[in-house]
């Protein structure tokens, strides 16, 4: 990393899951407006759903997640209850029309449910909105919840693409994020998936843990690949403890500094890298032959709440407590309170809480830096005719610092990150969005940029 | 890809004896040319073409353009679309004295595959046209009176909004019933079943699994009596 990078490493960026970032929601989205654009889907309209579940059965510190512990399975159920509920609210309104081509299953722990409640959530998405056999179906896990026979059950209902929290290997990390897993555990859990003939089994892993070291998480990279995954996702933690009292149960002085992050970030780069992984945007890793690396090959990678993917379906429909989704420019999310979400669907309401409708312009910023994330290259021209002059001077002045410093190269209104520069592509993505200086002072919710 | 075999080549067919086609036609009465008169039918029938299009070979293909109405006077087809993710989409069924290209156009917006060896008329919409000028709405009142790809996209948004998996099954044996179903005399309805398990799956927006499920279910109220991979017998 050059030395005129390092200003940039504490710099706050929005991940950019969604543009606008959900920091910008607000309470102009409701239930009317987002029927509205439910009830406009087309006849064949590829559909992507999301569902979530925010139940673990334990607290792990460092997670920002919308989720809440839970041991009693009762409630659960009855959370499944009100989910089942809202696919048939929103089956109402959408009439059979959409064809889903990507089903996530999101959390907390979705593996905190049971096969049979797996299977009835499917069985009301494929009668309320559709599901055929060429859907793919994808789910996170938290290995210390699986049994033996349950990678066999998850395959059997359909999923074939699995995701594994890992975040690392090292004992002592694991004891200071309260997350205990032993790599034996884990090598078992790919092992009975791979015997269920699930083919695209992926990895997430955490750098700037606390107590994480370059040689503690560079052992725990080689022991993440000798199980050979499909797919790594590498997120850094964001600690905010100030939003989060969870992770107030980390010590700040445990934490690596920003230089440290750095060079962790680069280390996963280069371990997966002369492992044969391909980088897939800033921070997914995929063999050759997967999906997500062939999207990226044919220029189709995209991202969406979950990152990057190989999903084209641009219209996304969430279900559960904190779901967001986007359907027609319009982006709407859910009660993140468990209560509050349950109690609107008793009402046979649909439990939006707040969400954005995106303008012309907020539209042609999407397209900018999504490509920007996914490709490192990007063509300004599309938003800079919808952009006020003086934001535009902002911009090219923010642009200039950055091309003296190396991060990027620019032509007219195309800009390419350079190739060492990479883990700095939010950086750059910020200093094109318009709103990010707003929602920075706004807040204090964006994440480390590296 | 358009398997065409000239119309020469049917005379198996018709017993090899040269009868003009037409008046062997069995789907004449309840088709196109229920609307022409006798000078009419017979400047149909030297303008028409008949085609045998072979099993899986397309007659339409979508994004192409196509200037033909095709009349099926037997056989069957499936209709098809790719959506944007790649996967096709199959939107619908046409069967026997079913139209399809009612409309001229640039640029299809199915395919039109045949599901078994089948036959269809062909006229072009050029000819139609100048039919049209002699006698004001032929057109018109030939393609109301037949079941088009129109009609069939219909019953697919019918069929979609159908809330349980039974229900969307036992409708697609209902409109099977109705397009090809035949009644042997004793109450039963029995139908040919041209298209695969996968694609009934697919046009129901239903996994294999759901539709063999909802096909035990019928079977056991009585609905199905029995049924083959190319053969149903229903009480309806």
């Amino acid at each position: 990393m050059k030395k005129q990078w390092l200003k940039y490493l504490d710099r706050q960026a929005p991940r950019y899951t969604s543009y606008p970032s959900a920091l910008r929601f607000d309470g102009s989205v409701d239930a009317a407006l987002y029927s509205e654009k439910l009830r406009a889907v087309d006849l064949y309209e590829p559909l992507s759903i999301y569902v979530h579940i925010p139940f673990c059965r334990q607290l792990c510190w460092y997670c920002g997640c919308n989720m809440r512990v839970e041991n009693n399975y009762d409630r659960v159920r009855a959370y499944v209850d009100a989910l089942l509920d809202e696919i048939c609210i929103v089956g109402g309104v959408v009439g059979g029309k959409g064809r889903i081509a990507n089903v996530h299953f999101g959390g907390g722990t979705p593996n905190i449910l049971v096969a049979d409640d797996l299977a009835c959530i499917l069985d009301a998405i494929e009668r309320e909105l559709g599901l055929t056999d060429d859907a793919r179906l994808a789910i996170e896990l938290d290995p210390r919840l699986m049994r033996k026979g349950d990678a066999r059950m998850l395959a059997e209902l359909g999923f074939d693409r699995m995701s594994l929290g890992v975040q690392d290997f090292d004992i002592g990390v694991q004891w200071a994020i309260n997350r205990m897993q032993r790599f034996e555990m884990v090598a078992e859990c790919v092992s009975d998936m791979r015997e269920a003939g699930v083919d695209d089994i992926s990895f997430d892993l955490l750098y700037g843990l606390p107590k994480q070291t370059p040689q503690s998480f560079s052992d725990a990279i080689d022991k993440a690949i000798s199980l050979a995954p499909d797919r790594f996702a590498v997120f850094g933690y964001a600690h905010l403890p100030r939003m989060i009292p969870r992770q107030r149960m980390i010590c700040d002085d445990e934490l690596p500094g920003v230089e440290m992050r750095a060079e962790l970030a680069a280390l996963a780069d280069e371990r997966l890298a002369a492992a044969g992984y391909l980088q897939i945007g800033f921070d997914h890793y995929a063999r050759p032959g997967n999906a997500l690396a062939a999207a990226m090959g044919e220029g189709r990678l995209h991202r969406n709440f979950q990152g990057f993917t190989d999903d084209v379906a641009e219209t996304t429909i969430g279900f559960g407590a904190s779901a967001i989704s986007f359907v027609h420019g319009v982006y709407a999310q859910n009660d993140k309170d468990i209560g509050d979400y349950q109690r609107k669907i008793a009402a046979r309401t649909l439990p939006v809480a707040r969400g954005i409708m995106r303008t012309a312009r907020d539209e042609r910023c999407a397209a900018a830096i999504t490509r920007l994330l996914c490709d490192f290259e990007t063509d300004l021209g599309a938003m800079f005719e919808l952009t006020p002059e003086a934001e535009q001077r902002r911009i090219d002045q923010a642009l200039a610092a950055l091309e003296r410093d190396d991060v990027i190269r620019r032509r007219g209104a195309v800009l390419r990150i350079n190739d060492g520069a990479r883990s700095l592509c939010r950086v750059v993505a910020a200093s094109i969005d318009p709103w990010a200086h707003t929602a920075q002072k706004a807040t204090r919710e964006t994440a480390k940029a590296v | 890809m358009a398997a065409i075999v000239e119309t020469d080549q049917l005379s198996s067919r018709t017993g090899g004896a040269r009868v003009g086609l037409c008046d062997i036609c069995d789907i004449r009465g309840v088709s196109i040319c229920q609307e022409f008169g006798p000078r009419e039918m017979a400047q149909a029938e030297s303008t028409m073409a008949r085609r045998a299009v072979a099993r899986k070979h397309a007659i339409m293909s979508e994004g192409e353009p196509n200037d033909s109405l095709f009349v099926v006077v037997d056989g069957s087809f499936l209709l098809s679309k790719y959506l944007e993710d790649g996967r096709r989409q199959v939107t619908g069924f046409i069967f026997k004295g079913d139209l399809m290209g009612v409309r001229p156009t640039d640029k299809s917006a199915y395919t039109a595959e045949a599901l078994e060896d089948s036959l269809v008329c062909t006229f072009s919409h050029h000819y139609l046209n100048e039919v049209a000028t002699s006698a004001p709405g032929v057109k018109d009142r030939l393609i109301a009176r037949g079941q088009t790809e129109y009609h069939r996209a219909q019953d697919h948004i019918v069929l979609l909004g159908k809330k349980t998996a039974d229900e969307r099954v036992r409708s697609f044996f209902m409109l099977l019933a109705k397009s090809v179903g035949t009644d042997p005399g004793d109450g039963r309805i029995e139908a040919p079943l041209s298209m695969s398990r996968q694609d009934i799956a697919d046009y129901l927006g239903l996994r294999l699994e759901t539709l063999s499920r909802a096909l035990a279910t019928l079977k056991k109220i009585g609905f199905i009596e029995a049924i083959s991979r190319n053969h149903v017998v229903m009480n309806i």
